[in-house]
């Protein structure tokens, strides 16, 4: 579907506001009587709680309560699961839960041990100063393999291991094909933990309105529609007694879909038992650890292949750190189990993993969620092989991608949405070659790269290739209302924390009822406007918000022809909409503007046809069958300084694909801007955890952010296969610029250093670290 | 994030500003405020009161002296050294250095006093003042004393200040007539703490070879640390390629100790002590060699 | 954290032994140490704040328990420091051993530091806790050097 909008570089509708600091986040609430939050945190990684006494911050002044787990009574409980297993055979899981404030045990630092509330954030500083607090220390659980070979203690005791969940997913007959293989290689690969640093941190205000007995929270959650109904049961509301409203949000990427953070749930209850307004806004040292984060696993991995470097099968046995609870289940890790297969004919497949608990932050989906692993270890299991059997990189690729024709392609085994996982649509060769051209990998490989050397410069080229699961369900609705002024009005139930929903679906809409984009105003995020829906996660808002978007705005279209066709005299297949109104097809003075009509539908006198609804409104949702496959090819140019280890990159090509494009802008911004992610978690971003679970960098002055000067400007191309999963054929591309960077990274700087014998079989890397594999490399000591 | 309460004194003069700080002993000054107040918010510094010199205009300024020198008021902000003809004029050093202090908005409230009293071992300023041997005038409600700079970092965020005393200015000599300076450092990212940093200065006798090497490393240990053995490797030596890499090895390998910590290891820190002050000794080196009119060889 | 090393002290390790046990000896050895009180014999308890240049307001409550005494030679310590600001606790050892007219100290600790100052002070708490042994080493040598007259090493 493309025409007047879908496709097209619409400015974004809501960068005004934004820009000139009138659009409303969280923190910018002032509400009459407000109250303020500060939490007392553990210090310790995992230690027993034997005394905590908050008697003398309760006296001081300003300060209107403070609470601890035994203050909260029967309100106190752990989380509710969130994600359950999907239903795959032999799977065993753990839950564990997150819990208000910790009690009896501390479980990582940061975790929650009391809330204050005073007339100010400052007075509750103040105030944490007198809470009285002694904690008995345990070993720390740290090492994901001492975890669960020989634990110093157990995260949860009731389990008698620190083992979360154990999941082997198979297809065909792995052993086989090791034994039929010319080459096995293996290899470990480490992957470690970073967060998601939204320029935004958590931040959550709560009204208890007594007269009509309703409750308003503003929250920077991804999910306000779940938080919605997860409160009202917690607070024994009903629903409809609860409102919930995401307003503008500085950045999601994940860690705002995690639901019931304690924060979430005792800010809107101290509210109502104070009968107070009460705010609680994260700080970035908070943020470090109350906020979740992901990425750190083990992987001892093999790639089976012939010895034309046809992938036979691959073998994948690796360890996933769940943090100290794993309330989202095992989304992070099946991902990963997934996303390894790629673009690739993978015949036989062996997927095993352990998620283990360890005395850390929580773990839950970070842009890109588990996926960066997969496509990690496959992308550098393949550069490894390349090497061994002499065969180019890029041609090793090429052999083994499934073909354009081979789609929808089984990979037999199950995706985090539960359904098997089938890719709808594709062009993997096709990209390929785009990116070998736009990064001149030929003449680099031939003519660059060998000048450069004999120069004595070290620059290298790294080219990799990935799919990203999108688009996944269950569902999500709109409505749309043509309103008396001819105004479109739009709500949908999903937030937007920064994707331009409120372009790219006012476009998909304006495109339908013919009307200026500008005329749609778009609703998102708040429960009073929508209460059916799940969130903004796993790259799904374009899809499956955007197709529930298309299909209520044809249903209007579908109405307005029905009303407007008797009043016009003329058959509905007759008529057109264009320029805000409807009319004769080329006779345009033979017509009515649609906020005419609008009013014509809602009459306040007489009688209509039995039957009729009124208004030019409709509702509609939208709930695929399954999830679909965008993909790309990342390709990037770096030079390594020999003497400092000092990496800079000077080219990226991102060649992506997914599906029709509704905004180019907003596409290309999603992929910038996961680009700069993804160099992030490759080479500056690692939360250093060390053995006792103590956070050595919770601040941006040690956990390190690629700035402007860090992050070239992509080059890009798109690829467009559309998905016939959904009405407008797209596919979602929020995670895309992550997910590969780590393994073009990796390939590239092992090319600069060619003949060093330096092999990269970790992320994230650092000039310190290149700097220690070199001098190993030398077999210095 | 949010400091512990505190009194506010806003003094209107240098006097009123050493009588304050006299009289109340727990009393800091501010400056910038860029590392006092980040301190301050994260509650690891709770001082009970706080003598803003942010008033005081007379703190503030830099100007030439007679003999060809540098005089800057201790509140001059980092960003006006930046843009500073008169410090590109008589202390290039100075002027190369100053974009690598942290970002634009920092150097904008930042002042070179607040730097060189807070001795953080990875600024860039303390090694500066070091290399071009700079005096410090200190000042307290009693007594002015002056110092050179070498002699004012005695040791991790440890100056010769004592309780009540301020550093109220910095004096820079005229720089020799053949002498080049060099500034080079590293860090993760434009702006971070300098892993390693070097500043130096060469000047050359008449006959072009080495008459003075001050070669200055930051972040490599307590404070700004003198490469005394690497420069006097290179006295009464033509600075050559091979000279240069023997005094480079020397501030490397014996004249510092350097700590490890999560961004650089000591041997990381080691290496880039070696290659850094090679690269600054040869650009220093060749703009010596130009100021004396001398062709390199 | 390891801090390990060696430093010649004036007196010999009996005479050493005992100044090491005086609660008023040991609040000179500790920098920042606002108090310390022996409460059994083979237990500390006091106070100690740290001020190296941004931090200042870092105050730790203390508990040192004394172990595996072997007099005049060597004793081991578990150390316990908890504030606001972190915490730090971990064994050190140290060892007495006859060096001439005097003797030489052999120490040892390994120490987890944890909390705020671990949090935000990574960059510095490699130099500052080699500061602080120095500063305490120097400390010690000079309360030793007072008590013993004077006498030079």
């Amino acid at each position: 579907m493309a025409g007047r909008y879908v496709g097209e570089r619409v400015l974004r509708l809501e960068d005004a506001r934004l820009l000139t600091g009138r659009a409303l986040f969280v923190d910018d609430l002032q509400l009459p009587g407000l109250l303020h939050v500060a939490f007392l945190r553990s210090d310790e990684a995992h230690a027993r709680i034997t005394r905590i006494d908050a008697t003398a911050a309760r006296s001081r002044p300003g300060v209107l309560a403070a609470y601890t787990a035994t203050d909260l009574g029967d309100y106190w409980r752990p989380g509710p699961l969130l994600v359950p297993p999907p239903p795959i055979a032999g799977l065993v899981f753990h839950t564990a839960t997150q819990v208000p404030l910790a009690r009896d045990k501390v479980r990582h630092v940061g975790e929650p041990l009391a809330m204050v509330v005073a007339e100010s954030r400052y007075l509750a500083e103040d105030a944490l100063e007198d809470i009285v607090v002694e904690l008995d220390p345990l070993p720390a659980v740290t090492d994901l393999e001492a975890a669960l070979l020989e634990p110093a203690s157990l995260v949860h005791e009731q389990f008698g291991s620190n083992l979360a969940a154990h999941v082997q997913q198979r297809k065909g007959d792995y052993a086989a094909a090791r034994a039929a293989a010319h080459r096995v290689i293996a290899r470990r690969f480490h992957y470690d933990r970073g967060a998601a640093a939204a320029i935004e941190n958590r931040g959550v205000v709560a009204q208890w309105d007594a007269r009509v007995e309703e409750l308003t929270v503003w929250d920077t959650t991804q999910a306000p529609i779940p938080i919605r109904n997860g409160l009202a049961a917690l607070l024994g509301l009903r629903e409809s007694q609860v409102r919930v409203i995401a307003p503008f949000i500085g950045g999601g990427f994940g860690p705002k879909i995690m639901m019931y953070y304690p924060e979430e749930v005792l800010v809107p209850w101290a509210a109502m038992r104070l009968g107070r307004p009460v705010k609680w806004i994260e700080d970035r040292r908070e943020n470090f650890y109350a906020t979740t984060q992901e990425r750190a696993q083990i992987h001892d991995a093999e790639l089976a292949v012939s010895i034309d470097g046809k992938i036979l099968g691959v073998r994948d046995k690796f360890l996933h750190d769940t943090g100290a609870y794993d309330p989202y289940g095992l989304t992070v890790p099946i991902n990963t189990q997934c996303t390894l297969l790629g673009p690739y004919v993978v015949p036989h497949y062996d997927s095993e993993f352990t998620a283990v608990f360890t005395n850390k932050p929580i773990v839950t989906p970070v842009r890109g969620a588990g996926r960066q692993h997969g496509v990690f270890v496959m992308e550098r299991l393949l550069d490894f092989a390349a090497r061994e059997l002499g065969i180019d990189r890029v041609e090793i690729r090429r052999r083994n991608y499934i073909q354009p024709d081979a789609f929808p392609y089984d990979h037999e085994i199950l995706f985090q949405d539960f359904r098997p996982l089938v890719y709808d649509s594709g062009n993997y060769p096709a990209a390929l070659e785009k990116a070998v051209e736009l990064i001149g990998y030929d003449g680099f490989v031939k003519q660059e790269q060998p000048r450069l050397r004999r120069e004595g410069r070290h620059v290298g080229l790294g080219i990799v290739s990935y799919i990203e699961g999108t688009g996944i369900g269950p569902y999500e609705g709109a409505r749309v209302t043509v309103e008396p002024s001819g105004s479109v009005r739009l709500a949908t139930g999903v937030g937007t924390q920064g994707q331009g929903h409120f372009t790219t679906f006012a476009q998909i809409v304006a495109e339908v009822l013919g009307v200026e984009v500008g005329c749609v105003q778009v609703s998102t995020g708040d429960t009073r406007e929508f209460t059916w829906g799940t969130g903004t996660f796993a790259s799904r808002g374009a899809v499956v918000a955007g197709s529930a978007c298309h299909a209520a705005a044809l249903k209007v279209r579908e109405k307005i022809l029905g009303l407007a066709a008797p009043l016009l005299g003329v058959p509905p297949a007759e008529l057109v909409l264009e320029a805000g109104s409807v009319h004769v097809r080329d006779a345009p003075e033979q017509g009515m503007r649609l906020g005419e009509l609008a009013r014509k539908a809602n009459p306040l006198r007489g009688a209509v046809t039995p039957g009729t609804e009124p208004g030019l409104e409709a509702t509609a949702y939208f709930g695929p069958d399954r999830g679909n496959a965008a993909s790309g090819v990342h390709a990037m140019l770096v030079e390594v300084d020999a003497e400092t280890a000092a990496v800079r990159i000077k080219r990226y090509v991102v060649v992506h694909d997914c599906g029709t494009i509704i905004n180019p802008m907003v596409v290309e911004a999603q992929v910038q801007g996961g680009v700069a992610h993804g160099i992030g978690n490759a080479f500056f971003e690692q939360l250093s955890f060390d053995e006792n679970g103590q956070l050595m960098n919770a601040s941006f002055m040690d956990y390190l952010l690629p700035t402007a000067l860090d992050v070239p400007s992509v080059e890009m191309a798109h690829i467009e296969t559309p998905s016939p999963l959904n009405p407008l054929g797209t596919k979602g591309v929020g995670e895309a610029g992550a997910i590969p960077t780590g393994a073009a990274f990796a390939q590239a700087i092992e090319d600069a250093l060619a003949g060093s014998g330096v092999e990269i079989t970790e992320i994230p890397l650092s000039p310190n670290r290149l700097f220690e594999l070199l001098e190993a490399a030398r077999g210095a000591p | 994030m949010k400091p512990a309460p505190f009194v506010y004194y806003c003094p209107a003069s240098l006097e009123e500003a050493l009588e304050l700080l006299a009289e109340h002993e727990e009393a800091k000054p501010l400056a910038g405020g860029q590392s006092l107040i980040p301190a301050m918010n994260f509650r690891l510094a709770a001082p009970a009161a706080l003598v803003d010199l942010n008033r005081i205009a007379a703190l503030a300024g830099d100007t030439g002296m007679e003999n060809g020198g540098l005089r800057l008021g201790a509140m001059t902000r980092h960003s006006t050294l930046e843009k500073s003809r008169l410090v590109a004029e008589r202390a290039p050093l100075l002027a190369e250095t100053m974009p690598f202090i942290a970002h634009p908005q920092i150097r904008s409230r930042g002042t070179v006093g607040g730097s060189l009293a807070h001795a953080d071992p990875a600024a860039e300023l303390p090694a500066v003042m070091v290399a071009l041997q700079a005096t410090l005038v200190l000042q307290s409600a009693k007594a002015e004393r002056r110092m050179p700079a070498e002699q004012f970092f005695s040791g991790l965020f440890a100056t010769a200040l004592e309780p009540g005393e301020l550093l109220t200015a910095i004096e820079l000599p005229a720089l020799p007539a053949r002498a080049g300076c060099a500034f080079e450092e590293l860090a993760r990212r434009h702006g971070d703490y300098a892993l390693v940093g070097v500043a130096a200065v060469l000047s050359l006798d008449s006959r072009g070879r080495c008459e003075q090497a001050r070669i200055v490393l930051l972040s490599v240990g307590d404070g700004p640390t003198l490469a005394a053995g690497a420069a006097a490797a290179l006295a009464g030596l033509e600075p050559s390629a091979e000279a240069i890499r023997g005094a480079a090895e020397h501030a490397a390998a014996t004249d510092i100790d350097p700590p490890s910590d999560i961004h650089a290891s000591a041997a990381y820190r080691r290496q880039l002590a070696r290659v850094l002050t090679r690269r600054a000794l040869i650009r220093a080196a060749e703009l010596a060699r130009t100021a004396s009119g001398i062709a390199e060889r | 954290m390891i801090v390990e090393g060696t430093y010649p002290l004036p007196g010999t390790p009996d005479v050493i032994w005992n100044l090491l046990m005086d609660p008023e000896v040991l609040v000179k050895a500790m920098p920042g140490t606002k108090e310390l009180v022996r409460t059994a014999p083979d237990r500390y308890e006091g106070v100690m704040r740290i001020g190296i240049g941004p931090i200042t307001a870092a105050e730790f409550e203390l508990v040192i328990l004394l172990t595996d005494m072997k007099e005049p030679h060597s004793y081991a310590m578990q150390i316990d420091g908890k504030g606001r600001a972190g915490f730090t606790r971990g064994t050190a050892s140290v060892e007495l051993s006859p060096d001439g007219a005097g003797s030489m100290m052999h120490y040892s600790a390994d120490l987890q530091v944890g909390g705020k100052i671990a949090a935000v002070g990574q960059r510095l708490l490699d130099s500052v806790s080699k500061l602080m042994t120095r500063q305490g080493l120097e400390a010690l040598n000079r309360e030793l050097q007072s008590r013993l007259g004077g006498a030079a090493v």
